[in-house]
C-alpha cells in the first residue's frame, strides 16, 4: 500500500489514499502526511474507522495532545470525553442529543462562526483532528478557509497596515456575537483575553497568513468598534468562496487541519438527530 | 421631460438620466421615479448640485420625511443638519473632522454592517435619499444588495422556514456587534426593541424579499444564539456578490434606494479625510408585524 496525496480538486485541501490511520505508521509516512500538511494544510481521510485509542495515538506522533480544559462551558464532571478530546458533538455524557435550549449547545453554536481552534490560548493549536463517528445526513459540513491565499490576495496598503498588529481573543467574544453572554465568574475568568498577531509566519514554510478568528474581539491601540468592523471586513475577505473548501462528511472520515494557516466552521444541520464528531488537537509550540 | 433609465447590475440598481431633481418635478415625473425604483429598487442620480433644501423638496414628493431625533445617540443642538437629515458625515457641528476615538463616529461605524434604514422603528422606512457632498477619493463607497433576488434564491425548504417569522430588531444589537456597549439608561430606552417580519412582500412590485438587517437581535421562539447563527448564515447568502451592486461615489450624486427591498453598508475609507454625505428618509406607512403589547409585557 503506498501512500497518495492528491489536490481536492479546485481547492487547496488534499486527499489521502493508501494509508490505514488506524494502525501505527513508520516514523517516514508521518513524516509525508507533515509534509502534506504544511502544503495543503487540509488532509482528508476516508474509510478510517477510528476508536478513541487509535485516534489518540495517529494524533500524538503529531505533538502532544491539548487538554479541552478551559475551552467550554461544560464542566469536566459532564464531560462525554475524557479532556483530551474535544466533544464536537451534538450530544450529552448520557449520548442523548442536547436539547434546543441547553446552554452547552448554545455554546457549540459558536462553531458555525469561522475560528481558528484555540486562538483563544496564549499557545494555540497546531493541528486538530475531527473523526466522524456519526455524521449528519445533510448539511454540517465543516468549511475551511486559507489564510495563507487570503494573505496573498491583500492589496500592498493592506499587507502594510496589518504587519505588527495585534488581536486579543477570547470565546467572550465569540459568544458574545451571538448573544451568548450569561457566563459565571469563574468562566470569565477562564476566558480572559490573550494576545495575538494578526499577520503570522508559519513556521516550516515561511510563508505569511492571516490569524483570523471569531474569538479576536479587538485589535490592541484601536477603538473597538472599529477595530471590530475592520475584523469583519478582513474575514469576510478571507472567505470569499474561492478560498474554501467545503467538506461533506462521510461516517469514518478523518480530516486533519492546520490551525495555523487555516480557519473553519461548521454548517446548519438538523440538530435533532445525533452528530458524534471527535476531535483531537495538537499543542502548539510556542506563541504565534 | 422623459427620464433615461440604464442598468447598473444584472438584478437590480439603475442610473436615472434626464431630471433635474434640484426643480420642482411634476407628479408625472415623480410617479416615473417611483415605478422605476419599484423595479430598480436602487437609483442613481448623477451631478446633482442639490441644496439641503431641494433635497427637503425632492424627498417629500414620495411622502412624510422621518425626523432623526431620538433615534441616535447625538443630544439636540449638537445636529449638524436640519432634523430631517440623517448625518451621515463624519463632521461635527463645526464643520471639522472627528476624532478617532469621537464616540458619534464609533456609533456611525454600524453603518459599515449591512441594513436597512430604521428597521428599528416599528413602522420602518420607505426611502432614503443619499447626496454625496464631499466624497472621499479612496473608498467610502456605498453597497447594496438585492433582498428581493437573495429571496429568490434561497431553496424551498429555507422559503418555507422563514415565512412566518418575526425578527426584533435594534440600535443595540448593531451597535453590541461592534462593542459599542456603553449606552446610557436613556439612549437604551429609546432603542427598545420592535418587531418586523423576515420575509416581507413589496407594496408596489409585490415581489417577496429577505427583510434582514445588523439591527436584528433574535427570532421570537427562538434562543438568541440558534436565531443569530441563522440570521447570519441568511445574511452571508444574501449578500453574496451576485446581490451587491458597489455604489462608487463622484461629488453630488444622489443615490435613492427602497428599504422595503434592499439592504446596504459604507466601506472603509480614510477618517482623516473629510465626507459630507446627507440622508433624507422617507416615511414608511405601516408596520410589517404587529408589536409586542408592553403594558402587558
Amino acid at each position: 500500500m503506498t501512500m497518495n496525496t492528491q489536490t481536492i480538486s479546485g481547492v487547496f485541501a488534499g486527499e489521502v489514499t493508501g494509508i490505514d490511520i488506524t494502525r501505527p505508521l513508520p516514523d517516514e509516512t508521518i513524516a509525508a502526511i507533515e509534509a502534506g500538511m504544511d502544503r495543503h494544510a487540509v488532509l482528508v481521510f476516508h474509510d478510517q474507522p477510528l476508536t478513541d485509542d487509535t485516534q489518540r495515538a495517529f494524533s500524538r506522533q503529531f505533538g502532544e495532545l491539548e487538554s479541552a480544559a478551559g475551552g467550554h462551558v461544560t464542566a469536566v464532571r459532564d464531560r462525554r470525553l475524557p479532556l483530551d478530546m474535544q466533544d464536537a458533538s451534538n450530544l450529552d455524557q448520557n449520548q442523548n442529543v442536547l436539547t434546543r435550549d441547553d446552554r452547552r449547545r448554545f455554546f457549540n453554536l459558536g462553531n458555525r462562526l469561522w475560528h481558528s481552534d484555540s486562538s483563544f490560548r496564549a499557545v494555540p493549536a497546531k493541528y486538530s483532528l475531527l473523526s466522524g463517528r456519526i455524521v449528519a445526513e445533510q448539511g454540517g459540513n465543516t468549511e475551511f478557509a486559507d489564510m495563507r491565499a487570503a494573505y496573498d490576495a491583500l492589496d500592498a496598503a493592506t499587507k502594510a497596515e496589518i504587519d505588527g498588529l495585534v488581536c486579543e481573543h477570547s470565546l467572550m467574544f465569540s459568544r458574545g456575537l451571538l448573544g451568548f453572554t450569561e457566563l459565571t465568574e469563574a468562566e470569565i475568568a477562564m476566558f480572559r483575553p490573550v494576545c495575538q498577531p494578526l499577520v503570522r509566519v508559519h513556521p516550516v514554510t515561511g510563508r505569511k497568513s492571516l490569524f483570523l478568528s471569531a474569538h479576536g474581539g479587538t485589535i490592541i491601540g484601536w477603538p473597538v468598534p472599529e477595530a471590530r468592523a475592520f475584523l469583519r471586513d478582513l474575514t469576510e475577505q478571507a472567505t470569499q468562496r474561492r478560498f474554501v473548501y467545503s467538506h461533506r462528511w462521510r461516517q469514518h472520515d478523518l480530516v486533519m487541519w492546520d490551525n495555523r494557516q487555516t480557519m473553519h466552521r461548521v454548517t446548519r444541520f438538523d440538530e435533532s438527530q445525533p452528530r458524534d464528531m471527535r476531535r483531537t488537537t495538537i499543542a502548539g509550540t510556542a506563541t504565534a | 421631460m422623459t427620464l433615461s433609465i440604464h442598468s447598473l447590475h444584472p438584478v437590480f440598481a439603475a442610473e436615472i438620466g434626464g431630471v433635474d431633481l434640484t426643480q420642482p418635478l411634476d407628479a408625472a415625473t415623480a410617479a416615473a421615479i417611483e415605478s422605476a425604483i419599484a423595479t430598480h429598487g436602487v437609483l442613481v442620480f448623477r451631478d446633482q448640485r442639490i441644496t439641503d433644501e431641494q433635497q427637503l423638496a425632492f424627498s417629500r414628493l414620495f411622502g412624510d420625511l422621518e425626523e432623526t431625533r431620538g433615534t441616535g445617540i447625538s443630544k439636540p443642538g449638537e445636529q449638524r443638519l436640519h432634523p430631517a437629515f440623517a448625518d451621515v458625515s463624519n463632521l461635527d457641528k463645526d464643520n471639522t473632522v472627528l476624532a478617532r476615538d469621537n464616540r458619534r463616529r464609533l456609533y456611525s461605524l454600524g453603518n459599515m454592517l449591512w441594513h436597512s434604514d430604521s428597521s428599528f422603528k416599528a413602522i420602518p422606512a420607505s426611502y432614503s435619499l443619499l447626496s454625496g457632498r464631499v466624497v472621499v477619493a479612496q473608498g467610502g463607497e456605498t453597497e447594496f444588495a438585492d433582498m428581493r433576488a437573495a429571496y429568490d434564491a434561497l431553496d424551498a425548504r429555507t422559503r418555507d422556514e422563514i415565512e412566518d417569522l418575526i425578527c426584533e430588531h435594534s440600535l443595540i444589537y448593531s451597535r453590541e456587534a461592534l462593542g459599542f456597549g456603553d449606552l446610557t439608561p436613556e439612549e437604551k430606552a429609546t432603542m427598545r426593541p420592535v418587531r418586523q417580519v423576515l420575509t416581507r412582500t413589496h407594496p408596489v412590485s409585490r415581489r417577496k424579499s429577505i427583510y434582514l438587517a445588523s439591527h436584528i437581535g433574535t427570532i421570537i421562539g427562538w434562543p438568541m444564539p440558534e436565531a443569530r447563527a441563522f440570521i447570519r448564515d441568511l445574511t452571508e447568502h444574501a449578500t453574496q456578490r451576485c446581490f451587491v451592486y458597489t455604489h462608487q461615489w463622484r461629488p453630488f450624486d444622489l443615490v435613492m434606494w427602497d428599504n422595503r427591498c434592499t439592504m446596504h453598508r459604507a466601506r472603509r475609507y480614510d477618517p482623516t479625510q473629510v465626507r459630507d454625505m446627507r440622508r433624507t428618509t422617507v416615511a414608511g406607512t405601516a408596520m410589517t408585524a404587529a408589536q409586542e403589547d408592553r403594558a402587558a409585557a
